[in-house]
């Protein structure tokens, strides 16, 4: 099985849109699943979603935020015509389809793409879908498809400070973030909300859903290895019960989840994740001279 | 006529010294050479292999005898003695390189062995081990393969779950009777357990990939990154495949139950496993993936997995200790095994049940407590001394902890598919494991729950041949 690139383009600051042919993926995706990929020879398998794809023609459509040294690599070193090592999935259990009512999905950051598909569906199957994405204003992607999609599409962008470092930066994601969703569950009544974005962002967010008392799942995304249910890297307490998140989920409902342990287990690799990255840039450096 | 002179000893194997062993992953054990292999094959004593206690004793009953007179029949021509050794070999066993090394053989065909009434039983693993390997490096696999491929004209078509050693040897089995197999992985890599579990330094992956290539030279199809159940249904498959063999092993692991599970640098044993060995994690940032191990590792669990789980961790850096519920004598890794780590400088605290998890500040681990265990006389269904808790409690120092407790069945397939199943979520399988979906068979650990690697190749032995009469079968009366 050859998992060829047949396009590339960079849609937006560290963004990155690759469609790959994985026709075993696209005949049985659904919104929700996600794939693994391992792009290099000496790589490490990281988890991603299929976020738009065609069952007849085969392919796949999936969107990287550069984020650390494998989202980097493929970014720099992979052209249209090469070919991902591996795409395993579709893995993990579809959103639930039902008729929820009136719904607002959020993306934080690139967790707009995972949002996409979810919203999509919900929207086709007679919700009335909000969409809410918070991004750095560079950082804008899937607009007008989301547009076209569903209810409405709320765009917030906050720019980048070049005084500020980066987490500070973040905060001010955190802050409209926040501010946002509240104002729009003090103006309409929402009978779900569904969130995609980094941990921390998605405890702040609940605390204020929670005020509304209004139901909420979330996307967690731990860190996964195979994703099958093998390891136990991705577990997580849910309910006070230890799930994982590769086959019970990747969607919990946020009211259960452990968020404090969630969001110090993300943390764990920080330190190596650099070293990879550095290791990475320096080669990098290296080849242009 | 004179009796043949008994040899009690064995002709040993020479291994790396632990000072060099201890920094790599490189193989510990070196085996034989032709001459010392020799030398060990002419201690057996050829009992008739109707009557051959080593035989009985081996799960996929090689003609052990066979073989080793095969060896010393052509002393003054290693070639063509390994040759014919092999042949021998590959009638029952496609993959001796891997069991040769991973058997718990002083449990199986040496265990009964006559020699070892009297002396050392002969070296059975070891000497399949030493013509795998001298028939690899010589190439004269390649050359007796050819014997063993067959018309596979219409014959029918197999679909094999899972890529381990009852899948490999289902499919291997299948195609040398002229099926077309087309195997289906989950992971990027065939090989189970065998790529992910057990570690390079007791099983070298080019080693194992040799042996993976058979599979091609037999017309076996190898799908990987299909996950049968996600990617593809069972009910799917039997639209185009006249049977299907289910072995997609006891992949899950169980964790404690108790306080701080989810606490930083608590992994389980196939978590980390799985990034040292198909990863590479032990050669980051070379490669990718990474893995973080503290100066202090505690190790639960006395199986294989925790012995390997162990040793990686000290060749990662680590100061080791396995904290086992029960005794030294009631440990169920293989004794090769043990008696390697040990001499590696693990250490080993007996009669300890962990009950806690200690966190710090930063939410990673820094110790374990643990409840102190006393023995009992009774025994339990599998013959280990029962214990019970002291009251007494021990806390133990680690900034790492590998959990290595036990697997159980991985239940993407079985959710999907509906098989009936056991309480311990085992596939049910009648006495030809087929499960409760007729043309669908089952075998290895996801028939038995952990069990061992020459047990999941009988069984993908004893399938193929159901398989073979079911597909007949049905023809015959199509
Ligand atoms: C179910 C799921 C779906 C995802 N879908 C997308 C997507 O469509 N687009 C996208 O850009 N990102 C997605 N992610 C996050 C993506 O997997 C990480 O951004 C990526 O692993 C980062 O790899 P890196 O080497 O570039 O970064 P690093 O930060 O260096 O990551 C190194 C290691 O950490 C792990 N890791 C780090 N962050 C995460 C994270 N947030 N989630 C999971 N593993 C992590 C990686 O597996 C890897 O082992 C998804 C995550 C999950 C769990
Ligand atoms: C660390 C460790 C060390 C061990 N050491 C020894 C030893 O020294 N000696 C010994 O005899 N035994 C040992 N064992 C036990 C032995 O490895 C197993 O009993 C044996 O591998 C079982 O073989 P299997 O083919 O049933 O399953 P596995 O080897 O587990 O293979 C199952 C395969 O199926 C795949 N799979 C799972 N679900 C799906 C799905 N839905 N779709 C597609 N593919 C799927 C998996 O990815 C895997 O590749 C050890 C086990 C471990 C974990
Ligand atoms: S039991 Fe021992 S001595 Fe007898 S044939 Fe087997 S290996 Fe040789
Ligand atoms: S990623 Fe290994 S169990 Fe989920």
């Amino acid at each position: 099985m050859s998992y060829k690139i047949l396009e590339k383009k960079e849609i937006a600051m560290r963004n990155i849109w690759y469609r790959i042919h994985a026709p075993h993926v696209a005949k049985k995706v659904q919104p929700g699943q996600f794939v693994i990929v391992r792009a290099f020879k000496n790589g490490e398998r990281i988890p991603l979603t299929p976020v738009m794809w065609d069952r007849d023609e085969g392919w796949i459509v999936l969107i990287t935020f550069i984020r650390g040294r494998t989202t980097m690599r493929m970014a720099s070193e992979l052209k249209e015509g090469d070919e991902l090592l591996n795409v395993a999935g579709p893995l993990g259990n579809p959103a639930e389809m039902e008729k929820f009512g009136k719904v607002l999905a959020i993306g934080a950051y690139t967790g707009i793409v995972e949002v996409y598909p979810i919203a999509r569906a919900w929207q086709e199957l007679g919700n009335d879908v909000t969409t809410l994405h918070v991004t750095f204003e560079p950082m804008v992607v899937l607009k007008d498809e989301l547009e076209e999609a569903v209810g409405r599409h709320v765009l917030e962008t906050v720019p980048i400070d070049p005084n500020l470092d980066f987490p500070t930066n973040m905060k001010n994601v955190t802050k409209r973030l926040t501010e946002k969703v509240r104002e729009l569950l003090e103006k309409e009544e929402y009978d779900m909300v569904f969130m995609v974005g980094p941990a921390g962002d998605q405890r702040a967010v609940f605390n204020v859903v929670k005020e509304f008392g209004i139901p909420m799942k979330s996307d967690l995304h731990p860190i996964m290895v195979d994703g099958t249910g093998m390891c136990g890297a991705c577990r997580v307490t849910v309910g006070g019960e230890v799930k994982f998140a590769c086959i019970d989920g990747p969607e919990f409902d946020a009211y259960q989840v452990n968020w404090d342990e969630l969001i110090a287990r993300s943390g764990y690799y920080t330190d190596m994740e650099q070293r990879a990255m550095q290791e990475y840039m320096k080669a990098l450096q290296g080849g242009e001279q | 006529m004179a009796r043949p002179k008994l040899i009690k000893e064995r002709v040993p194997t020479p291994e790396r010294p632990v000072e060099e062993r201890i920094k790599s992953f490189v193989e510990v054990n070196l085996g034989y050479d032709f001459a010392s292999a020799v030398k060990e094959a002419e201690r057996c004593i050829q009992c008739p292999p109707e009557y051959a206690p080593c035989i009985k004793g081996c799960p996929v009953h090689i003609n052990i005898p066979g073989f080793l007179k095969a060896l010393r029949e052509n002393a003054d021509n290693p070639d063509e003695a390994v040759k014919n050794a092999l042949r021998v070999i590959w009638n029952d066993n496609t993959l001796p390189a891997v069991t040769g090394r991973v058997c718990p053989q002083e449990e199986q065909c040496e265990a009964p062995c006559v020699m070892g009434k009297v002396g050392d039983p002969i070296n059975i693993g070891k000497l399949e081990r030493f013509v795998a390997d001298y028939a690899r490096e010589k190439g004269i696999d390649e050359e007796l393969l050819g014997e063993f491929i067959a018309e596979t004209d219409g014959k029918g078509k197999v679909a094999v779950v899972g890529a381990g050693p009852a899948g490999l040897t289902c499919a291997l089995e299948l195609a040398k009777m002229g099926y077309k197999v087309t195997i289906f992985e989950a992971l990027h890599e065939a090989g189970g357990v065998l790529m992910y579990g057990i570690p390079e330094f007791r099983l070298p992956k080019d080693i194992l990939k040799t042996e993976l290539d058979k599979l091609e030279k037999l017309g076996v199809e190898v799908k990987t990154n299909y996950i049968v159940g996600k990617t593809v249904t069972v009910e799917e498959l039997l639209q185009e495949y006249d049977a299907a063999f289910i072995s997609t092993g006891a992949g899950t692991p169980k964790l404690l139950n108790i306080p701080g599970i989810l606490l930083d640098r608590i992994y389980s044993a196939n978590e980390f496993l799985t990034r040292v060995n198909l990863m590479k994690a032990y050669k980051f940032p070379e490669y990718d993936t990474p893995i973080a191990v503290g100066k202090k590792v505690i190790v639960i669990g006395a199986g294989n997995t925790a012995m390997d789980a162990a040793r990686s961790a000290l060749r990662l850096g680590a100061e080791v200790t396995i904290a086992y519920r029960r005794g030294r004598e009631d440990m169920t890794a293989r004794i090769e095994e043990i008696a390697h780590a040990e001499e590696e400088g693990v250490k080993f605290e007996f009669f300890l049940t962990p009950v806690e998890f200690i966190g710090d500040e930063n939410g990673k681990v820094k110790a374990v407590k643990f409840m102190k265990m006393r023995p009992l006389e009774e025994r339990d269904s599998r013959g280990k001394r029962k214990i019970e808790p002291t009251g007494e409690y021990v806390t133990l120092e680690a900034d790492t902890v590998i959990i290595a407790i036990g697997l159980e069945p991985n239940k993407i397939l079985v959710e999907a598919s509906g098989f009936e199943t056991n309480p311990d979520g085992t596939l049910v399988v009648d006495e030809n494991l087929m499960t409760s979906i007729p043309g669908v068979f089952a075998g290895g650990d996801a028939i038995r729950g952990e069990a061992t690697v020459i047990l999941a190749m009988g069984d993908g032995k004893k399938a193929a041949k159901a398989i073979d009469e079911y597909i007949r079968s049905r023809r015959a009366n199509a």
